[in-house]
């Protein structure tokens, strides 16, 4: 059966201040309802007075996903009563957006977008021990409302949940390289996720976060819906929420209790006219965005094009991690398959970005050049990375320390040793005997403990025997 | 020898303040005094200021000058209804830009005047507090919404000017039924933060005083951009009291004919006899026509009811105002806050104007009316091409008495409002100004400018002023 999906994707947008007071957007470790004011906490006769920035930030979207950009678009008033909202209506975008009609590419796949509009973020609700059904009562924090938003709505092009999160991962690397979206800061993505079978009426799963959440909702949908098909009954329309624990959707509301938003104009804001100039100033400013970054990354660098894009799409402090690594080390490809199988790896199961690790261009390059120099081995190397991202420590002090592992210098201080001890031994593996070779690795095993790599042993002891013989 | 007080033009206490002859000390408990009177007599206030008088003001143009704000204008530490009983409790942190420019211009803040529920009346009987009275008879009405500051204007005893706001006729019709002055800015001249919002794309802070003289030199003081309001107009202020005493030769004033079929006779005469004047005084008087008049009530009603819908939707007792014990789903406890907390004629606009702007109906009612809009104010500026001002009835009739106004139906109401709407739907300034009385009740007439052009209103109303 065929699957449709289209998104709505709100994207909490990355300014000093609130969308339309100048209570700080995102403050840290703040009490609850503290940045707020008679503004963003809707008090009679308070006014929204608009943040440029959150304008220039959604013109840089629209311009990112190929969208055009309107010359004059209009704020409206979506009115329904909750707790989270201050005025009980929302400040959006309705008519017409700021953005309409561009599409990105996905895995081949072109996938359309409908529009990219401006909105507030309504307050955060908090429920008192428990979730929304078994809480005994709701609290709001305040300090969330008027966190300006753009919403990415999609055209339903998307024919598989794993399709979804694909398009989802592109667009928060997008948003991410633009700088309109700093989870750093305690911003989020929130997705509305529309999804049909067979061309029937659509659900629509709400407000869930995190994009393997987001494929799970729609793997739940996708087979719910089918079944109810392949039992000879109609999907209803109806909007449903994702429960994270059970990993199921449920009904919230049929299509008959859906609010009417009654939209109007809202007659505080003026039309909002975004001229040639500001549309061309966003332009000049928008920084190298991933598609083409990945197409530079071929050239200049010589890497494959999965590297590539593994590096540039794992997020814009990957991909100049690995450009700072570029500077000091000089062979791209090995810095890659270092930095994707391992590194990578390493930050993924401390769950860490890697602007937000310990290591640095500098002190991995350094590892990249001991490997190279033949001070560790491979092998110990993988394992050094782990400790390197737990500790921060530079690499050539993590193999020095270690009691566990010799250092390769270290190593080749006991060869060299093994071989003064034992002239004859050494002589006789010079002139051919291979008995010889193994007498002296066992030596070296002896004097280590054990420990070491008897083919990397054996290796040295070749070295320095042919330079022992070079020398004399 | 200083004076004491008091009933002396507002331009003299000025000077004689300035000069050092006025006993300040003296004025402000007489104010006090007369206040409390006069809010026995008539009723205009919703709040006095405890606090009048207790700090000096600042030195500025309005310096020790009595001034009251209409209950719909935030006020720092003063009790700010708006007129509805939701807000009974409510003392905001904040002024209204307008307050605090005639705070800065050293005018006290005398009282919080009456006002119809958020705006929405004609006769200020749609009040959750006191019904101001008229004080050429208490039986009748001082018009509305802005009826306290009408009420106060007419009946103070000492200088006074009054901050007043006009959302359709608000300003007008107080004026007219007090026999005061009432000057309703262009839309957006004047910031509007902190004024609690009927019709943001309509709502106009201004001026109500006993001549023309108070009504310039207030407007000189609240005009201007404020970053606060997207709306307020980059034009900054002026001294409109330099356009009192212009000479009018030579003004072409256009009188719709629209505006004087079906109404009281005696308010024709005496609108007519006041053109009549302006014309002694050889400005042009040529008759025009404004067609789309009749569509204006209806185009008003519905935006005016559409944004009040949506402006009324955040009183629910939850982070100000009217609270009560929460209980049961947040729904029914928003539903039992609105439904005590709102008024008839409150609740009446909220369901018709969610109605108009509800999915299937908007097209045919909110966007229709919006285009309306577009077609008078193009209408309106294609008379401007022709005349500088055009002069109508401020009210199609006298002041009505209380026991009538019980009697008429909402539509009714709504209906008085013909001679306002549509100036005020397009956001063109007006002002009315006394033309004399019929059988002891003020007659006013209204002059409507194109935009920001108040200062051919000004110099159009002080040539034709009446000064009783
Ligand atoms: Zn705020």
């Amino acid at each position: 059966m065929s699957i449709m999906i289209g998104l709505e994707v709100h994207c909490q947008l990355n300014t000093e201040s609130k969308l339309f007071c100048s209570c700080e957007a995102y403050p840290r470790d703040a009490q609850p309802n503290s940045s707020t004011c008679e503004i963003c906490l809707g008090y009679p006769g308070t006014k929204p007075v608009i943040n440029k920035k959150a304008i220039d930030h959604v013109i840089s979207i629209g311009l990112a996903l190929g969208c055009r950009i309107n010359p004059e678009s209009y704020f409206s008033r979506k009115t329904y009563f909750y707790p989270d909202m201050p005025k009980n209506y929302q400040i959006t975008q309705y008519e017409v957006p700021i953005a309409s009609e561009g599409s990105i590419e996905v895995n081949g796949m072109r996938i359309r977008i409908r529009r990219v509009h401006l909105e507030e973020d309504p307050a955060r609700i908090v429920y008192a021990d428990g979730n929304l059904e078994t809480a005994s009562h709701v609290l709001v924090d305040y300090n969330r409302a008027g966190t300006p938003l753009a919403e990415i709505v999609t055209e339903p092009d998307m024919k598989s949940p794993k399709e979804a999160r694909a398009f989802l991962e592109k667009l928060s690397t997008i948003l991410e390289y633009l700088k309109v979206y700093d989870q750093s800061k305690g911003a989020s993505l929130r997705v509305d996720a529309n999804i049909s079978v067979d061309g029937g009426e659509r659900a629509e799963v709400k407000n869930v976060t995190g994009f393997e959440n987001v494929e799970k909702a729609l793997n739940y949908e996708a087979v719910r819906q089918q079944n109810i098909v392949r039992l000879g009954r109609k999907v209803e329309r109806e909007t449903r929420h994702f429960d994270e624990v059970a990993k199921t959707t449920r009904t919230l509301r049929k299509k008959e209790f859906e609010e009417d938003y009654g939209y109007i104009f809202d007659p505080d804001l003026p039309v909002l006219d975004i001229s040639d100039e500001w549309k061309s100033k966003i332009e000049k400013g928008m920084p190298e965005l991933p598609d083409i970054m990945v197409k530079r990354f071929l050239k200049q660098y010589g890497i494959s094009e999965y590297d590539a894009k593994v590096i540039v799409y794992t997020g814009k402090d990957f991909a100049s991690f690995f450009e700072d690594v570029c500077r000091i080390y000089s062979k791209p490809k090995a810095a890659s398959r270092w930095m994707i199988n391992y590194l990578l790896k390493s930050l993924n199961w401390r769950s860490e970005r890697i602007s937000q690790s310990k290591a640095s261009p500098d002190t991995f390059s350094e590892l990249l050049t001991m490997i190279d120099k033949g001070e560790i081995t491979e092998r110990y190397a993988k394992e050094l990375i782990k400790e390197y991202v737990d500790t921060g420590l530079r690499p050539s002090e993590i193999a020095l320390k270690s009691g566990a592992k010799p250092s390769l210098q270290g190593l080749r201080d006991i060869v060299k040793k093994v071989i003064k001890d034992n002239t004859k031994a050494a002589s006789e593996f010079a002139a051919g005997k291979n008995d010889a070779l193994a007498y002296l690795i066992g030596a070296v095993l002896k004097e280590t403990g054990k420990r070491g790599d008897p083919k990397e042993i054996a290796r040295m002891i070749k070295e320095e025997i042919s330079n022992a013989s070079v020398a004399q | 020898m200083k004076r004491v007080v008091i009933l002396i033009r507002v331009k003299t206490f000025l000077e004689e303040v300035k000069s050092g002859s006025i006993d300040t000390d003296k004025f402000v408990s007489d104010v006090k005094a007369s206040s409390s009177s006069m809010q026995e007599k008539y009723a205009p206030f919703i709040t006095l200021n405890e606090g009048f008088g207790k700090a000096t003001p600042q030195k500025g143009a309005l310096q020790y000058l009595p001034v009251s704000v209409k209950d719909c204008l935030c006020t720092e530490g003063i009790r700010t209804t708006a007129g509805s009983k939701i807000l009974e409790t409510y003392v905001p942190n904040f002024d209204a830009t307008a307050v605090a420019k005639v705070k800065a211009a050293g005018g006290m803040i005398l009282g919080k005047t009456a006002q119809d529920e958020f705006g929405f009346g004609t006769f200020s009987t749609n009040c959750a507090y006191q019904v101001p009275k008229n004080p050429y008879d208490p039986e009748r009405t001082c018009g509305g919404s802005s009826g306290g500051a009408g009420c106060a204007t007419a009946a103070a005893d000492f200088p006074h000017i009054a901050i007043a706001e006009s959302t359709g006729g608000s300003i007008t019709a107080p004026a007219a039924f007090t026999g005061t002055v009432g000057l309703t800015p262009t839309y957006g001249r004047v910031s509007r933060y902190g004024l609690i919002d009927y019709s943001n794309s309509m709502d106009k802070v201004g001026v109500i005083s006993k001549e023309v003289y108070d009504s310039a030199l207030m407007l000189s003081v609240i005009a201007g951009h404020d970053p606060l309001d997207s709306t307020s107009h980059n034009k900054g202020s002026e001294d409109f009291t330099k356009y009192i005493g212009k000479d009018v030769k030579g003004m072409k004033i256009g009188v719709p004919k629209e505006y004087f079929s079906s109404i009281d006779s005696n308010v024709k005469k005496l609108v007519e006899d006041a053109i009549a004047k302006l014309e002694g005084q050889e400005a042009e008087i040529s008759e025009i026509s404004l067609p789309s008049t009749k569509y204006a009530i209806a185009a008003y009603y519905i935006i005016a009811m559409g944004e009040a819908s949506t402006n009324l939707a955040k009183y629910c007792g939850m982070r100000y105002g009217k609270q009560d014990k929460i209980s049961g789903e947040f729904s029914e406890y928003f539903s039992s806050i609105r439904s005590s907390g709102f008024g008839e004629e409150a609740k009446r606009r909220i369901i018709l104007g969610t109605y108009m702007r509800a999915a299937g109906f908007r097209d045919a009612y909110y966007i229709k009316a919006l285009k309306v809009r577009s077609l008078l104010i193009k209408e309106f500026k294609a008379a401007f091409k022709g005349v500088d001002a055009i002069a109508t009835p401020s009210m199609p009739m006298l002041p009505p008495r209380f026991d009538e106004i019980a009697k008429l139906s909402p539509l009714e109401i709504y209906n008085m409002d013909k001679m306002t709407t549509a100036p005020n739907l397009c956001g063109f300034p007006t002002i009315s100004i006394p033309v004399g009385t019929s059988q002891g009740l003020p007659v006013g007439m209204q002059l409507i400018a194109d935009h920001f052009m108040e200062g051919r209103l000004i110099s159009l109303a002080a040539a034709a002023e009446v000064i009783k």
